[in-house]
């Protein structure tokens, strides 16, 4: 009987580190940029502010979604474009990230900056590929700070660019992100 | 008689392609939707547009995505650009209203740009106050 106690507060105590320890960062307004201007063009761009991210601060693993549809253009028929003959926004509406950040210590984190690699598997437009990035966190606050740029081909993704075009965009995208994630 | 012909003509002519060049360019840099200006595609409460995407949000993405949406319902949350209904709804302002309080009962008008499965919530961005 003793012994039946025993383990049921071990159990309990487990379960409650888990809850204060294993809290997580998130975000649901996190901002992601993409860049494929090429020189003297027009500026090929969008933004999105609606991105969602989790952090899980232990183990660092990172998982970010963002709705296609939310990636906004300066330009109505460069959104259009983007969305129906590119990303296919009505058959793939999200792009998704799940991966790790290594070596994340967050009792260590301060308002400056320090780089950690990233990487996982992004999946956009229905492909999936493996990326890596050197991240910037910081701590602001009670937020984690993420910050980094990469870049991706939209070959690797099955987009195609049309040949009538294929001058004015260019064949690596920048991809910037900055989320501010809060418990 | 033919010079107040040709005159004509070439009237008509500088009409017509200023008329195309215009209607080239208008709809090459037309402006971005308004939805605040938009006619609303579909008014509803917010629980039942959360309970359509939950049970279902490929089919629910086929009626709404894109779409200008107004829902009612109650804020359960407020949070940087954002305010939450109902906790299931997430609607991003581009200008942050000042008169948003929790537990309020409010009409928002947006765009549903999908499902967001890591929270399980809708998004909607470009959101407005209906008063």
């Amino acid at each position: 009987m003793n012994r039946y106690l025993e383990i049921m507060i071990c159990i309990a105590c487990l379960l409650l580190s888990a809850v204060i320890y294993g809290q997580k960062y998130s975000t649901r307004s996190g901002n992601l940029k993409f860049e494929a201007s090429m020189p003297s063009f027009e500026e090929v761009a969008a933004e999105n502010k609606t991105a969602s991210a989790v952090l899980e601060p232990t183990k660092g693993d990172l998982a970010v979604l963002a709705l296609m549809k939310g990636f906004r253009f300066k330009v109505a028929l460069m959104e259009e474009h983007f969305n129906e003959n590119y990303v296919e926004s009505d058959k793939y509406p999200k792009a998704t990230f799940t991966g790790k950040v290594e070596g994340l210590d967050v009792s260590k984190l301060t308002s400056e900056p320090k780089t950690y690699p990233i990487s996982g598997d992004l999946t956009l437009h229905g492909k999936t590929k493996k990326i890596t990035d050197n991240a910037k966190i910081s701590k602001n606050g009670d937020k984690i700070v993420i910050v980094g740029t990469f870049t991706v081909k939209p070959a690797e993704f099955n987009i195609e660019i049309p040949k009538l075009v294929s001058g004015k965009i260019s064949d690596k995208v920048e991809i910037t992100y900055n989320l501010a994630l809060a418990k | 008689m033919n010079k107040r012909k040709l005159g004509i003509g070439v009237v008509i002519l500088l009409v017509l392609v200023s008329g195309l060049l215009y209607g080239y360019y208008g709809f090459l840099y037309k402006p971005v939707r308004n939805i605040e200006a938009e006619k609303s595609a579909f008014v509803m409460p917010a629980h039942r547009l959360a309970v359509e995407y939950t049970s279902d949000s490929g089919k629910a993405d086929g009626n709404y995505l894109n779409q200008t949406i107004e829902i009612k319902g109650k804020i359960t949350e407020v949070r940087d650009s954002l305010i939450i209904l109902n906790d299931k709804i997430v609607c991003g302002f581009d200008a942050m209203p000042m008169n948003a309080d929790v537990n309020k009962d409010i009409t928002i008008k947006g765009r549903c740009i999908g499902f967001d499965e890591l929270f399980g919530e809708v998004k909607l961005d470009q959101c407005t106050i209906k008063q």
